[in-house]
């Protein structure tokens, strides 16, 4: 069963068509990896699935509701964390994710037991005393995961959850997201495709507010192959289809993140 | 209003308060208006030698022209600046809970810096026998005039992610409120009657003297509920896409 459908969504801002007739489903524990060049009309796509913006035309269901006639049960099944961290940097962590607990409606006698273990999960255990300014930005994008999974949500929205942060912390906030899996289906945007493809099942690529493409991974790389569209720089499509497990000690991490940048250059499918 | 919406409400009313007092913005507001406060209460008092505190309610009246907004302007632009409105507007909040957890937690701020002004009740029962009932209606009136303002203050800083323009904006509406009355000479008739009940003086006035009156009732919470319902619609932004 789908957790996500999306029928026929569009979106023009003026003149401007930001969306347009965007269909697709997202099944129940899936990892889906969102696709576009900047201001192709995911973070807009993305706003619409989280009734930050009204579509111009088509609907969206999570997990069978329409969410325009139930908005504010479906936003408590949805974790979000938008491009830019949604962070009270004056705040400690644990006050922060103790007030998005609050306002995200975890019940009190949950709460304590909630943050800790969204701080476990995301390894923030020891900075939760810290003011959130005084963070690295790899800590900051952590909090932001944080605070959208502290209501333990059945889809988990990230947009550009990687953006600008340095190889080691792309690691790290991959593996976290890669953690999830088990427990809620998520969608992540990204601009290229070598970040996602270690966690991702599914591909969905935007251009010009128009979806192009919509398929597993594995049928879209050996398509793509065939098609000399993505270069796997000499590496076997099974081998590229199936990294090494994601890096647990930081050696191995810089060590996997100085690798993955090499052949980046060449593997990365432009859309 | 359930208890869960009272629940959050609290929540983001707490937020605010921990965001103003853990910043030293808020105790240079306190301690500055206080201290203004003291040395025009001790000039009127040792120029009027009566025991009233009339004249001081319009000296407040007239200082927090200035002050709120400088409280205020921070409430919704702060947020849309740092992206933490797209926070709180994908969480399982109602526009009416964040405009009622950010007016709330304002008007607790300023009911503390009321309150601190108190102790002048004391300080005139000391010297004489003051009309405690006209010192209880001046404070009624010059708390709902400060719920007014900020009411007003939130409404401006809805509109827009600049601190400075938000602060403006609400200074253009309260001097247009405070001096409207002082135009009145150039009008007749219903014009002057109008720019009468518009002004916030007008109102006060009454208020200070020990006059409660239904139509300066009505006034304030027409005014409150009018800004409240305005920064309501303002921050449902689907009705701006």
């Amino acid at each position: 069963m789908s957790i996500l459908t999306v029928e026929q969504i569009s979106k023009s801002f003026g003149a401007c068509q930001a969306v347009n007739h965007v269909s697709f489903d997202i099944n129940h524990g899936d990892i889906v990896g969102f696709l576009g060049k900047n201001g192709a009309g995911k973070t807009t796509l993305m706003r619409i699935v989280t009734s930050f913006l009204t579509a111009s035309a088509g609907r969206v269901f999570i997990d069978g509701d329409d969410i325009t006639k139930h908005s504010l049960t479906i936003r408590k099944k949805i974790g979000y964390l938008p491009e830019t961290p949604p962070l009270y940097t004056n705040m400690t962590v644990f006050q922060y994710l103790k007030f998005a607990a609050e306002i995200k409606e975890v019940s009190s006698k949950r709460l304590n037991l909630q943050i800790a273990k969204v701080l476990e999960e995301c390894n923030l255990t020891h900075v939760k005393q810290k003011i959130i300014t005084t963070l690295s930005k790899g800590y900051k994008q952590r909090v932001g995961i944080a605070q959208a999974i502290v209501h333990e949500p059945k889809l988990l929205i990230l947009d550009e959850p990687t953006s600008g942060l340095d190889p080691m912390q792309i690691q790290q906030v991959l593996a976290l997201i890669n953690d999830q899996r088990e427990q809620r289906t998520v969608l992540l945007s990204t601009h290229t495709l070598t970040e996602i493809e270690k966690i991702a099942q599914r591909i969905l690529i935007i251009k010009s507010g128009q979806l192009i493409v919509n398929k597993p991974l594995k049928t879209l790389l050996n398509d793509n192959v065939e098609k000399g569209i993505i270069n796997t720089n000499n590496k076997s499509i099974t081998e590229a289809l199936n990294p090494p497990p994601l890096p647990l000690s930081l050696e191995q991490v810089f060590i996997n993140a100085h690798q993955a940048q090499l052949p980046a250059q060449n593997s990365r499918a432009e859309v | 209003m359930s208890k869960v919406a009272i629940t959050k409400v609290i929540a983001l009313i707490k937020k605010e308060l921990d965001s103003s007092f853990s910043s030293p913005i808020a105790y240079m507001v306190l301690i500055a208006s206080l201290s203004l406060f003291n040395i025009l209460f001790f000039m009127i008092i040792d120029q009027n030698k009566e025991v009233s505190l009339r004249d001081i309610f319009q000296v407040m009246e007239f200082m927090f022209v200035f002050i709120i907004p400088l409280l205020t302007m921070k409430l919704f632009a702060e947020e849309k600046s740092n992206g933490t409105m797209e926070f709180l507007l994908t969480a399982p909040l109602t526009p009416s809970m964040i405009v009622l957890g950010k007016y709330l937690s304002m008007l607790i701020f300023y009911s503390l810096l009321i309150a601190s002004t108190g102790v002048y009740y004391f300080i005139v029962e000391y010297y004489g026998n003051p009309d405690v009932l006209s010192i209880l209606s001046g404070y009624v009136g010059i708390w709902l005039e400060g719920a007014f303002f900020i009411a007003i203050g939130l409404l401006t800083s809805s509109w827009t992610k600049n601190q400075i323009i938000a602060a403006m904006a609400s200074y253009f509406i309260l001097f247009l409120l405070y001096f409207s009355i002082t135009f009145t000479k150039y009008f007749t008739g219903f014009t002057e009657n109008f720019l009468i009940q518009l002004s916030t003086r007008t109102h006060l006035e009454n208020f200070a003297l020990g006059i409660i009156t239904p139509s300066d009732i009505v006034y304030y919470v027409a005014g409150i509920l009018l800004c409240l319902v305005l920064t309501k619609l303002s921050i449902n932004h689907k009705l701006w896409q």
